[in-house]
């Protein structure tokens, strides 16, 4: 909506308003940078002192104490969790997009349905399947879970990026004698190149945010980032320097990858719903 | 003929795998007694339903659930759309602004809660600690149970309002700029052609990422956990709370499941009746 003559004023006040949510939306974050930078007395003493001697304890603490365990499995979650994502995505969305069929409408509603069921719900026939196994705490249990709820969201991105796709490009290469996979491989990926990227990255940022999986099938040798966080933040030996330090690392892999892809992060976070 | 079915297979085999399976298993289980370290699975038929709807626990869940979707819902709703509203006129650094104002949605939720637990704290937080005591308000926002929900639900807005806002700014950005100068040819004011052109287009948008926010707070888990994990007492603890108790803390994995098709049913009904409105 575009209306150039409004007055000082008005321009003014959502200045100011917009000052008031970006403060709301940026102390938090500040402070728990500062935060990981004080001593643990430091962050005790109110009111708080703005100017102190930063110190890296804590991040030397997070180094030395184990906790790196935590941030390697997450990183190796992620990677895993990307590469079967595409995998088994790519050919999966190929097919619902090209070849219409009755049955292949209805399996992406399915796809959409997974979004829709309470976490908590999914988890429970496969916190069942994957104790039968015996693969609680492992690092495998973590990642089937993550592909299971990924992969719905990952089919369903390409999907709608293939259908948008001019067909005519694949057409004629199958008339010059090209199989469908060598379409697929040729032609269709390297278009859909920013998608795939996205995808990948959207992949990442859930794997590597989500909690209530990784919780409950881990114990201690399978921990992710987000399950350290929690179980810190649940002791009540508060070392809230450590604590904010291990926030912090587990914001910065998320941070960095935004700046690249802003546009296609509405695209992914609505599935796609609006275009 | 034979290779479209080729490339069919995978599709049909990830779909199996990846949602016919859980769901079937947990209605079957949800039928069931199913409790980890009692021997034997007892087919109940609707036993675990009847117990867990009849307990008082769910009833109090269901109200804070109510309350927690309510009030976040509307709360990053009207925030979003204000947020939305603003960035879409001309601004100076609408980049910077944009990006700084997403930020929070890829904050994990576990770090939300974190950050938030460590700012409203009693005796070390600077909000709960030292600005509100300053102020004359010497309550533990935490501890009190009123209190307690409005902070998660604070958290929850910390979070949860850029999502609203990238949605909503998109469907704004698809109103094509004509009708707006059509409009203000016409003389028609701000208020008007808010009413008159932005509403009506914007409604689908409206509508899609009102149901987005229903099932991400109908089911918003890892916050609360961090924060309160549904305490003082049950004070905070919402239906998905509730599940995670029922099933990994008294490993009663069947009433658990019961609990989930539940709200699958809700969301599902709650889903339809808002999608129902986009059609009219």
């Amino acid at each position: 909506m575009r209306f150039v003559n409004r007055g000082c004023l008005v321009r003014g006040a959502l200045y100011a308003l917009l000052t008031l949510y970006l403060i709301f939306v940026l102390f938090p974050i500040v402070w728990l940078v500062l935060s990981s930078f004080k001593t643990h007395y430091q962050t005790l003493i109110l009111p708080p002192k703005l100017i102190f001697k930063p110190t890296l304890q804590a991040y030397e603490k997070l180094l030395t104490g184990g906790m790196i365990k935590a941030f390697k499995n997450s990183l190796i979650i992620v990677g895993i969790d990307i590469v079967l994502a595409l995998v088994f995505s790519i050919p999966a969305a190929y097919s619902l997009a090209r070849f219409k069929t009755k049955l292949g409408e209805n399996i992406g509603f399915w796809f959409l349905s997974i979004r829709m069921a309470p976490a908590f719900g999914v988890i429970v026939p496969l916190y069942i399947v994957i104790r039968n196994f015996r693969l609680l705490d492992t690092i495998f249990a973590v990642n089937i879970s993550h592909l299971l709820l990924n992969l719905p969201f990952a089919i369903w991105l390409l999907k709608g990026y293939f259908e948008e796709m001019p067909i005519e490009l694949e057409e004629s290469a199958l008339i010059d004698g090209a199989t469908r996979f060598q379409a697929l491989l040729r032609i269709v990926l390297p278009i859909s190149l920013p998608m795939v990227v996205a995808v990948s990255i959207l992949t990442f940022i859930f794997s590597w945010n989500e909690f209530l999986f990784a919780f409950v099938l881990t114990s201690s040798s399978g921990v992710t980032v987000p399950v350290l966080v929690a179980s810190l933040a649940g002791t009540m030996r508060f070392d809230w320097p450590l604590m904010c330090a291990v926030s912090v690392g587990a914001m910065i892999p998320a941070f960095v990858f935004v700046f690249f892809v802003q546009r296609y992060i509405v695209r992914g976070l609505t599935l796609g719903a609006l275009r | 003929m034979r290779e479209q079915y080729k490339f069919l297979l995978p599709s049909l085999i990830v779909a199996l795998v990846v949602v016919a399976f859980p769901t079937v298993f947990l209605f079957y289980i949800s039928f069931h007694r199913w409790i980890i370290f009692i021997q034997g699975i007892e087919f109940t038929g609707f036993g675990n339903f009847y117990s867990m709807i009849t307990s008082r626990e769910f009833i109090k869940s269901l109200q804070v659930t109510l309350i927690f979707v309510v009030t976040s819902g509307l709360l990053t709703f009207v925030l979003g759309l204000a947020l939305a509203l603003i960035l879409s006129e001309r601004l100076r650094g609408q980049g910077i602004i944009r990006t700084i104002i997403t930020l929070p949605v890829i904050v994990p939720p576990v770090v939300a809660g974190f950050t938030w637990k460590f700012l409203l704290n009693r005796e070390v937080g600077v909000i709960g600690g030292y600005l509100l005591p300053a102020l004359g308000f010497q309550k533990s926002l935490l501890g009190d149970p009123h209190l307690a929900l409005g902070s998660v639900i604070l958290a929850d807005v910390w979070s949860r309002t850029p999502l609203m806002f990238l949605i909503l700014l998109a469907g704004l950005q698809a109103i094509p700029t004509e009708i707006y100068e059509a409009a203000r040819i016409d003389g028609a004011s701000y208020w008007q052609s808010f009413r008159k052109i932005t509403f009506p287009l914007l409604k689908s948008a409206i509508i899609i990422a009102l149901i987005l926010r229903f099932i991400d707070a109908f089911n918003l888990f890892d916050t609360i956990f961090v924060m309160t994990t549904g305490g003082p007492g049950i004070a905070t603890q919402t239906l998905p709370l509730l599940g995670w108790k029922t099933g990994f803390l008294y490993y009663n994995l069947g009433e658990a499941a019961a609990l989930a098709v539940i709200m699958l049913f809700i969301t599902m009904i709650v889903s339809l009746l808002l999608v129902r409105r986009i059609r009219q």
